[in-house]
């Protein structure tokens, strides 16, 4: 059982969530709360349930048993509203087989939004991408470094409540992952944006983190 | 062999003087051809993405279905088609029967399904992680159809060709449906089909030649996608 002690207002409240893949028990969490505006660090071997949950909290997939409450209110799967509230990075994201600016500025797209060259310029800067150099660029044209800076900026760019990141600087150089992990904080910075993170650097989760999780066999373990 | 080299001569000769009856069987054919195709990419499409992209009980005999229509036979499809829009048919009230809608009825039932399966095919091998990646950027489920079928787009145009090259050859729909009316409902391979019949190989030779025109014109296009689809 994972409390949340924070002044803040509940953001998530996991009750009795259970898992099952091919009927195989992959995640098991009797109750975890997640502070609005929080860091949460979710650790683990992998296989012990990261991406599960997170795929539960970014509305992806919805438990075999539980309730997921968001703001209070019980959630599933097929309401839109809340998955434009929450975005995740996955470990290896795919993107769009069109430009960098395009893929940047999709989820602003599918909102209707205006002045969406100017914000995906924006958010380049923010991953450290030079917009003149990238705007233009094919997806195919990027190394695995950029597509995951792309793929950040097209999460930044929503200016989302929760940005759920799984293991985002896996297999990437020093200087993708610098300008992930500053960018990732940024969110939270200028945005309030709620972080829950899974990753293997256990020196960069303490250094940020209000709480870390972990995860063994899928069930939380310590708090 | 001379009275082949003598129809190619002849044939040319058609085509290089607008001969009228030759240029109506291949407006006609284009005209209907295209109403085929779109008609079987405005249903096939959507279909395909539901096949391809949704999980739903009899989905396997459903594709084994959607595949075994892919031979389907078309004096089957003529036959059919004929018996639901003739005067005492289902669908006689609409006079549909020996226009050029009533062929292009038909031939929809003959492309929908290299449509349907094509399309399903393309949208099951996109990358798994599209969907979510679609969801998570906030794309509600008529934005994920449309950026999906967005993303499978050279495979769907694939599809298209491979349709419209079955449709555009066929011969067994346009002669029951449409009755091989001269000037009026005569493609060119009920063209071809009928002046061989009659030993005037020139026209069938000047037809034939557009046919094969058309279908390499559709192949190579078809070269080109398959390139960029890798």
């Amino acid at each position: 059982m994972a409390q949340d002690t924070s002044k803040e207002p509940l953001l998530y409240r996991l009750e009795d969530i259970i898992q099952k893949y091919g009927g195989r028990a992959v995640l098991g969490i009797d109750s975890l709360a997640i502070a609005s505006k929080s860091i949460i660090g979710l650790v683990g071997h992998n296989g012990s349930g990261k991406s599960t949950l997170l795929r539960i909290l970014a509305f992806l997939e919805a438990p075999a048993q539980g309730k997921v409450f968001f703001q209070g209110k019980a959630c599933c799967t097929r309401q839109d509203w809340v998955r434009r509230k929450v975005t995740l990075l996955p470990q290896e994201p795919y993107l769009l087989k069109r430009s960098v600016e395009a893929n940047v500025a999709y989820g602003l797209r599918v909102r209707g939004e205006d002045n969406r060259p100017d914000k995906a310029r924006e958010v380049l800067d923010m991953v450290g991408l030079c917009p003149e150099d990238f705007v233009r660029r094919s997806w195919h044209e990027l190394s695995g470094g950029e597509a995951q800076r792309v793929a950040l900026a097209a999460r930044l760019i929503l200016k989302p409540q929760v940005l759920l990141l799984d293991e985002p600087t896996t297999s990437l150089d020093a200087e993708s992952t610098r300008r992930i992990k500053e960018a990732s904080l940024a969110a939270r910075t200028h945005w309030d944006t709620t972080l829950v993170v899974a990753s293997h650097d256990m020196a960069w989760l303490e250094s940020i983190c209000d709480k870390i999780l972990t995860l063994e066999g899928g069930r939380l373990t310590i708090s | 062999m001379d009275y082949i080299f003598k129809g190619f001569v002849e044939a040319i000769s058609l085509l290089s003087s607008g001969h009228a009856e030759t240029y109506s069987a291949i407006w006609v054919t284009l005209q209907v051809s295209s109403m085929s195709i779109v008609g079987s990419l405005v249903i096939g499409t959507p279909l395909g993405f539901l096949l391809g992209h949704t999980t739903f009980p009899g989905k396997a005999p459903l594709r084994v279905v959607v595949d075994t229509l892919l031979s389907f036979p078309t004096v089957v499809i003529g036959l059919l088609v004929y018996a639901f829009l003739t005067r005492r048919g289902p669908l006689g009230e609409f006079g549909l029967l020996f226009t050029l809608p009533g062929i292009a009825a038909g031939q929809i039932i003959l492309g929908l399904p290299i449509v349907v399966a094509m399309t399903a095919t393309a949208v099951e091998n996109l990358d798994m992680r599209l969907k979510s990646t679609l969801l998570s950027l906030g794309a509600v489920p008529r934005q994920v159809l449309l950026t999906t079928l967005w993303e499978a787009r050279f495979s769907v145009m694939l599809a298209a060709m491979a349709a419209y090259g079955r449709i555009v050859s066929e011969v067994g729909i346009s002669m029951m449906v449409g009755g091989n009316i001269k000037w009026h409902t005569r493609t060119i391979t009920t063209a071809i089909a009928l002046e061989t019949g009659k030993g005037e190989f020139s026209m069938g030779i000047a037809l034939g030649i557009v046919l094969m025109l058309i279908a390499f014109a559709v192949n190579l296009s078809m070269c080109g996608i398959r390139k960029r689809v890798g």
